[in-house]
Order: structure tokens, then C-alpha cells, then sequence
């Protein structure tokens, strides 16, 4: 088995060998079991589906909430002609829906990634049915539980369709968890203790550093003038669009290295310029939003710089865990003022809807009004806050009923259960705070060690490392610093040559 | 190395542009009709307007801009002196505005010094309905792929995401012997086509392009390095693509791979002279279907179906008017509008009594105005 799991590895991705986990989910899933993954960030997650995709007689479904990742694995495994695979989001108009569903029906793919909305659509359901499912995986499981931070109301109808979809095996697959968000994945989606496959998430080569600034201005300087003399490409990640311009704009009027933000507001052609550059060497550094990095795979990142404090450490550990993937030395620093913490309190507030508005939607409900767009601004609110209102009104109604059909009447629901609803939302939004609190809690540390730190958050006791450890175990900055003389940027005073300029593109 | 005087002089290209824009509408139109203009909006009221006072070069010129930004430029112009806004009876108390001598002046000024008529030169009224967009995310495929087949290297992630130009492009270089040609002559072609443009602009498209070995720079970084404002490179950009267009067109026999560009867009969405819905409309009166039934049909307003008559007649002099508009009644209101030297249906319909509709007025103009520029 082992011998033939690993000619498979060798054949369809070129790797000699496995990386530590793989091969056990891979096992588990291929022997019909329902398994949890735990893999660092970079520890190759996608190879245990892909590579039992290749290996199961239907197709492997693959759950992923974020479309431009989805988007961008698919596009990757078509340029490798690896795996046959397509998606099915909102993203794609009614024709090419068709046409995609269409080409599955005709057995095209052995892949489907799909939204989690997507996939509660009774037609899609319907067609993977038909075709017949091996195995659902689920990428980025930690959205389903309550405890997580990036909880998601589309991930936990998931049981629901696993069983509409006649419970083929389910692989959860997650770069963080803490204890909490573990045991309720597995109780959630029936996964077996012994079915639990947990690496260390523990990153050795990576020197965890805090840098306390007095306030704004302080630290922009710094950071500003740091950013010359860091060693090797790496990623400023900022809170905001508007913070990512400032500093990236800042820089590029003073900066010696070659800088380019990054954020959601860019057009799509824009941001895939920048992402090439930077994943060729052109660029030495991105300043961007969190929306930089997902599905980037560049081994050779050597530094993370949290320019403001992340919303809580899943999000952290995730950001920082993009360095050093290739296992040489690698930095990450987090710059942390105060004034930080007004930036989440605010987005926390502002991401979920007020008692009014709940009030309001019922009232619209029970008038039957469709929930347009235009209708939800009129009451300022977005879709997902209208369905995570809607999810948790038929929630609460059937608990009190205890029926398991669900209501025709959702505004009347939202209406008897108004309290108990925005109940719910503030305790989501109190998990939030908690989950800041948590982080600036580790932001202050000056007495323990970050890495154990760390680690410890996810429930983990390792906190081996290589060659350096964090801030307050003692660190020596300089390692990660060279100095630079000349300035690398500037114009390039060389005459234009059209001729030349489409020879490079278009050789003969 | 962003030079610090970019902001002023992106303030002045701005200003330059939607004043030279403005001075034909004065005393006829809001300042928000030049905005819309600006902003490339698809109402009817928009297109017409472009129509109406020939502003091809100005629409969609500046896809993305923001009222905010706009509404700073309008009060700098105001302050200089250069526009009044002011309020008129008979235009539903909307307000229009004039341009002052000194605005005259300045726009000349202005527009000399950053050579407008140069730039705006190729932009004729058929090119308004040509996407150029897609025309360039076209190219850019194109290269791409391209550069990447002559490297023999397809594992590549292509810069265009939008999945209708990926088969598109796909379906260009599905066999061997097509794929050969475009290896072999797609840089001859693109040669042919920009060197004739000023440097700076050839830098502007070429500096864009992604292959196998290099790439492209982003639209900002080559403005960047090319001292230029942001509203200047889009200047710039557009008359380079648009020259390329309108090169195209005059000379297909000499871009035998380049000359599809132009062909595929006719395909893809109908009667290419009219926006989408009212080239489905257009479709429906061929087969003799009246208005209040084609709205019926096409689940929109009636008021839907007039906006899209007046396109046709604008755009589509072999259209036979008749059944809404005689040919007396035209002449009238053409007459009339002349006379008022305005364009103001309100004062035109005052003018010629309450049996003339607001449709005929429109259709009558259009019709005018599209047998002048055709």
C-alpha cells in the first residue's frame, strides 16, 4: 500500500515523499474513514484530496469558502494538467454554470470545488448524486465550528448535504484549531478520535518578534525605514486598504527596495501582475491587506511584518506561517500601538446588524418582500447578514418547536425570536472581543516565551527552534538585516526600443 | 520615486478634460450629465448626449471616477472662474451651468499644453461601441499565451481571469498550424501596429504586456516610472488602443492575425452599433412587432423601448422611422430646434404644442444627428 501511495505521489506531483500527516489522512480517507487533518499552513494540505481524488472511482468534492482561492487552485492543476478540475460559484454566470454543470454530468472532472452556498442548492445536490461522490473534503474546517474565529452558517448546514449526498467519506482539513474548534469539527461532521491526524504547527525556523511603538507616527517612521534594510522579499501586512496605500505610497517616495500594495479594491489584472512580479523576483515586498497570500505558494518568503495587530492569533499564526516554507530562517515582527485595537472593535460592531434592523427585516418579511439588494440597503444590511439572521431565526424556532421541518413563515420567526436572535449575535461578537483581547494579551507579552505562546493557544506543548527564538527570549535583529548602500529604484534611463521591447515577449 | 508634483498636475489634466468636455453642454445640460459622460454610464440619456454633441473622445475616458474627486474639480473650475453654475425655468428646476471667457481661455491653454486634441484625435462615433476593454485584456491574452507556447511552457497562470476571454483566446489557438502562425508573426504584427505611435505610448501598451520571460507592469508602476499623472496615462493608454483599432479597421488586409480582434466583438453581442438590449429590440421591430408588445415580450417599460428607438434611430439610418415619425413632423421639430439653437426637448415641445411627444422630439433629433455624423 505504502509503496503504491507513494508511486502515486511520485507520478501525479513529483514529490519523493511525503510530508509528515499526509500519508495517514491519506490512508484514512482511502479506507473509508471520516478524518481530521491538522496541517500547517504550507504543510500541503490540498495533496490529501487531490492525491485520493486521482484515486477514487467518483468524483472528490472539495468545500472551500474562499472563491479566489478556490479559483486559483483550479487554474494552477489546469496549467499542470495535473488533475481534471473545475468550480462552481457564484462567481460564474447562469451560461457557464450550465456549462460546467454539464461537463461534470458528462464525468469531465475528478475534482469540484465549491462554494459552501453553492453546494446547499438542491439542483447541485441533485447532479453530484447522480455522479456519485467519493469523498467530500473540506478545506478550511475550523469555519464550522461556533469556537472559531472565522465561523461561517453555510458551513454548518454541512452535515445536512454530506447526508443528502449519501454520507461518502468526509476529510476536514485545517491549518488552525484550537482544542475547542477540534472537538466540535469532529462532533459535527462524526469523526473518530483515532481518525484525529494532528502535525505540530510549531514553525522552527521562524523568529517570532513583538515591537511596541508609542503611537502612529512612530512607528510608520520606523517601520518605513526598516523596510530597507530587512533581508530578502517578504510581505507588511496592514489592517486596512487605506493604511496599505499610505505606507506603500510613503515608501515608494523614500524606499530604496521595489514595493507594490495589495489590496481587494485593485482590479483583478492589476493584482495578478503584482502577485507574478512578486513570485519572480521583481518586487521585494508587498504591502498589503489579508487578502494577499492565500494560495501563493513561494517557498522563499523570509519575513512577515504585521505593521498593525491582527484580529485575533488564528489569523496571525496563518499570516506568519507563509514564511520560510523552503526551511531557511525566516522573521516575523508584529508592530503594535494601542490605537490598534479601535480599528477590530469598530469592524466587530460594524459586522453585525443592530436590534432595529432585526426588527426591521421581520417587519419586511412579514410584508413578503423579496429580499432584493436594493431592498437590503434600504435597511442597510448586506446578504450575509440577512441570512446569518435568517440561519439562526429557523435555528432558534426549531429548538423551541422541536421540529425538524423548517418554517414557511421566516419573518414570523425572526419576529417571536428577535431577542433570542440578537442574543446569539452578541455572543458571537463577544467571542470576537475575546479573541482580540486574546491577541493583545500576547502582543503585551513580555515575560513569557512567544513561542510557547503560541503554541500553547492551539493546545500544543513543542517550541523547538532553529536558529532563533522570539523577542523575549532574546533575539538578535541584525541576523534578519543587511545594510544596503545604493538605492535600487529609480528611473531606468534606457532608451525605449519597441522592437526590443516585444523581442523579450515574443522571441523568434 | 513618485515626483511630488504629480498631484497638481493630475488636478490640471482633470480639470482640462471636463472643462473641454463641459463647454458644449453649457447652458443645455447639468455638470452631472458631463460626469456621467465622463464616467462612461449606459443610460440612454448619456449615449445620446455623447450623440448629441459629438463627445466620443470624453466617454468612458475615466471609468472610475469618483463623485468625490469630481465634485472637487468642479468647485476648483468654479473658484477659478471658469464655469457659473446657475438655475433656468423650463428644465425642472435642474440647474445648468455656463463657461465664462476665462474658462474658454483656460480650456485652450489647457488644452494645448497637454496636447487634448492630439489624444482625443481617434475616437469616432462607431468606436463608441467598441469595448475596449476587451480589446486589450484581448491583446494581453494573447501575448501571454502566446510567448508561453513559443517557450513550450503552458503550466502558466494567465493574467486575464475573466473566463470569456480565456476561450476566447482559447479558441483562436486551437490547432497546431493557427498556433504556429501567431508564433511566428504576432510580434511582426504588433510592430506594424504601434510603431507609428509616439514612444511614450508604444511604452505604455508593450510596457504592459506578460510572457514567458517578463512581466508586465502594472498600469500605476509604468506610470510611475514614466513621470506621468494617472489621468495623463489614461490620456495616453486610450488613444493607443483606440489608434490601434482604427488602424485595424482601415488596414485589414495587412493584419491578417491581429484583424480578428475587430471581427469577434461583432459575433459575441449582435448589431454592434447598439447597446445589448436595444439590439434585441431592434430584432423585434424588424419583424414588425409594435412597442407596447415588445415591451410586453421583453418584460420592460414601454418608456424602455422609446429609450431604444431613439439609439436606433441615432445609430441605424436604414431603419425606416416612419410609423412613429413622419417626415413632416421631423423636419418641424428639426426646424424648431434650430431656431431655439437648442437641444432642449422641454423648450421645443413648449414650442410646437401638445401633439408633439417627447418621443417624437427625440426621435427627430437622433434621426438628425445620426444622418450628420454617418
Amino acid at each position: 500500500m505504502s509503496t503504491s501511495l507513494q508511486a502515486h505521489l511520485q507520478r501525479h506531483f513529483g514529490y519523493e515523499t511525503f510530508r509528515a500527516g499526509q500519508e495517514d489522512i491519506i490512508r484514512g480517507v482511502l479506507a473509508g474513514a471520516n478524518v481530521l487533518g491538522v496541517l500547517a499552513t504550507g504543510g500541503g494540505k490540498s495533496v490529501t484530496y487531490q492525491l485520493p481524488a486521482l484515486m477514487l472511482p467518483g468524483i472528490t468534492v472539495v468545500v472551500s469558502p474562499l472563491i479566489s482561492l478556490m479559483m486559483d487552485q483550479v487554474q494552477q492543476m489546469r496549467a499542470q494538467r495535473r488533475i481534471a478540475a473545475t468550480y462552481l460559484n457564484s462567481l460564474l454566470d447562469p451560461a457557464d454554470m450550465r456549462e460546467v454543470m454539464r461537463e461534470i454530468e458528462r464525468g469531465m472532472y475528478k475534482l469540484v470545488y465549491i462554494s459552501p452556498e453553492k453546494l446547499q442548492q438542491s439542483y447541485v445536490q441533485a447532479l453530484l448524486k447522480k455522479v456519485g461522490v467519493s469523498l467530500i473534503a473540506i478545506d478550511e474546517a475550523h469555519c464550522i465550528s461556533q469556537w472559531g474565529h472565522d465561523f461561517r452558517t453555510d458551513y454548518l448546514r454541512l452535515p445536512e448535504v454530506v447526508r443528502a449526498l449519501g454520507n461518502p467519506p468526509v476529510l476536514a482539513v485545517t491549518a488552525t484549531a484550537t482544542t475547542a474548534v477540534r472537538e466540535e469539527i469532529c462532533s459535527l461532521l462524526k469523526i473518530k478520535p483515532e481518525h484525529v491526524v494532528l502535525q505540530s504547527l510549531n514553525r522552527k525556523n521562524i523568529a517570532i518578534d513583538i515591537i511596541p511603538a508609542a503611537d502612529e507616527s512612530e512607528r510608520r517612521s520606523q517601520v518605513l525605514r526598516q523596510m530597507d534594510e530587512w533581508k530578502g522579499q517578504g510581505i507588511v501586512y496592514c489592517s486596512t486598504r487605506q493604511a496599505v496605500e499610505v505606507l506603500a505610497t510613503s515608501y515608494q517616495l523614500e524606499g530604496k527596495r521595489r514595493v507594490h500594495a495589495y489590496h481587494g479594491g485593485m482590479n483583478s489584472m492589476e493584482r495578478m501582475l503584482i502577485q507574478q512580479q512578486f513570485l519572480s523576483g521583481d518586487l521585494d515586498m508587498i504591502v498589503a491587506t489579508n487578502a494577499f497570500g492565500m494560495g501563493i505558494d513561494k517557498p522563499d518568503i523570509r519575513f512577515v511584518i504585521h505593521y498593525q495587530l491582527p484580529a485575533n492569533m488564528e489569523a496571525y499564526v496563518q499570516e506568519i506561517g507563509r514564511v520560510g516554507r523552503d526551511g531557511e530562517a525566516g522573521y516575523a515582527a508584529l508592530y503594535y500601538t494601542r490605537e490598534d485595537v479601535q480599528i477590530h472593535q469598530y469592524m466587530i460592531e460594524r459586522e453585525y446588524p443592530t436590534r432595529r434592523q432585526i426588527d426591521l427585516l421581520a417587519e419586511l418579511l412579514r410584508q413578503q418582500q423579496p429580499l432584493t439588494p436594493e431592498v437590503l440597503a434600504s435597511i442597510e444590511l448586506t446578504q450575509e447578514m440577512a441570512d446569518l439572521l435568517l440561519f439562526y431565526a429557523q435555528r432558534v424556532s426549531t429548538a423551541s418547536r422541536e421540529e425538524v421541518a423548517a418554517s414557511l413563515e421566516p419573518g414570523m420567526e425572526l419576529r417571536d425570536h428577535a431577542d433570542q436572535v440578537y442574543g446569539e449575535l452578541e455572543r458571537r461578537k463577544l467571542l470576537k472581543q475575546r479573541k482580540l483581547a486574546e491577541m493583545i494579551r500576547f502582543a503585551e507579552e513580555r515575560e513569557n516565551c512567544l513561542r510557547k505562546r503560541i503554541n500553547g493557544y492551539f493546545g500544543e506543548m513543542g517550541h523547538e527552534y532553529t536558529l532563533q527564538c522570539c523577542s523575549v527570549c532574546g533575539l538578535e535583529r541584525s541576523l534578519y538585516k543587511e545594510s544596503r548602500q545604493t538605492e535600487n529604484v529609480g528611473r531606468i534611463e534606457t532608451s525605449w526600443d519597441l522592437r526590443q521591447a516585444l523581442s523579450v515577449l515574443l522571441p523568434k | 520615486m513618485i515626483s511630488r508634483s504629480v498631484e497638481a498636475r493630475e488636478q490640471e489634466v482633470l480639470s482640462a478634460v471636463a472643462l473641454n468636455a463641459m463647454i458644449p453642454l453649457a447652458n443645455e445640460r447639468t455638470l452631472q450629465a458631463v460626469y456621467y459622460i465622463l464616467r462612461g454610464r449606459k443610460a440612454n440619456q448619456t449615449l445620446q448626449d455623447v450623440h448629441l454633441y459629438s463627445l466620443y473622445p470624453y466617454y468612458r475616458m475615466f471609468p472610475h471616477f469618483s463623485k468625490e474627486k469630481w465634485d472637487k474639480i468642479v468647485s476648483n473650475l468654479v473658484q477659478r472662474g471658469c464655469i457659473q453654475v446657475r438655475t433656468v425655468s423650463g428644465m425642472n428646476g435642474k440647474s445648468t451651468f455656463v463657461v465664462t471667457p476665462e474658462g474658454l481661455r483656460y480650456a485652450s491653454e489647457q488644452s494645448n499644453h497637454y496636447q487634448l486634441p492630439r489624444w482625443l484625435s481617434p475616437f469616432s462615433a462607431w468606436l463608441l461601441t467598441f469595448n475596449l476593454e476587451i480589446f486589450w485584456k484581448r491583446i494581453h491574452l494573447l501575448v501571454q499565451t502566446v510567448s508561453q507556447l513559443a517557450a513550450a511552457r503552458m503550466d502558466f497562470i494567465p493574467v486575464v481571469t475573466d473566463r470569456r476571454i480565456q476561450s476566447w483566446v482559447k479558441l483562436q489557438l486551437r490547432n497546431g498550424e493557427v498556433r504556429e502562425r501567431w508564433q511566428a508573426h504576432l510580434g511582426d504584427e504588433l510592430y506594424k501596429l504601434w510603431s507609428p505611435l509616439p514612444a511614450q505610448v508604444q511604452q505604455i501598451l508593450a510596457g504592459q504586456l506578460t510572457g514567458a520571460e517578463h512581466t508586465g507592469r502594472t498600469s500605476g508602476q509604468l506610470a510611475a516610472e514614466m513621470d506621468l499623472s494617472p489621468s495623463q496615462f489614461q490620456l495616453l493608454f486610450r488613444y493607443g488602443l483606440a489608434s490601434s483599432v482604427e488602424r485595424l479597421q482601415q488596414e485589414k488586409e495587412a493584419f491578417s492575425l491581429l484583424r480578428i480582434l475587430l471581427d469577434a466583438d461583432h459575433q459575441e453581442r449582435g448589431d454592434v452599433r447598439l447597446s445589448e438590449s436595444a439590439a434585441k429590440t431592434y430584432a423585434l421591430v424588424q419583424r414588425g412587432i409594435s412597442k407596447a408588445d415588445i415591451a410586453r415580450i421583453r418584460r420592460i417599460k414601454e418608456s424602455t423601448v422609446e429609450d431604444h428607438l431613439v439609439e436606433m434611430a441615432l445609430r441605424c439610418p436604414e431603419w425606416d422611422a416612419s410609423e412613429y415619425l413622419s417626415s413632416e413632423l421631423a423636419a418641424a421639430i428639426v426646424h424648431t430646434s434650430e431656431k431655439l439653437g437648442t437641444g432642449r426637448l422641454r423648450l421645443i415641445k413648449d414650442h410646437l404644442g401638445t401633439e408633439v411627444s417627447y418621443l417624437h422630439i427625440r426621435l427627430a433629433l437622433a434621426r438628425n444627428r445620426g444622418e450628420a455624423t454617418s
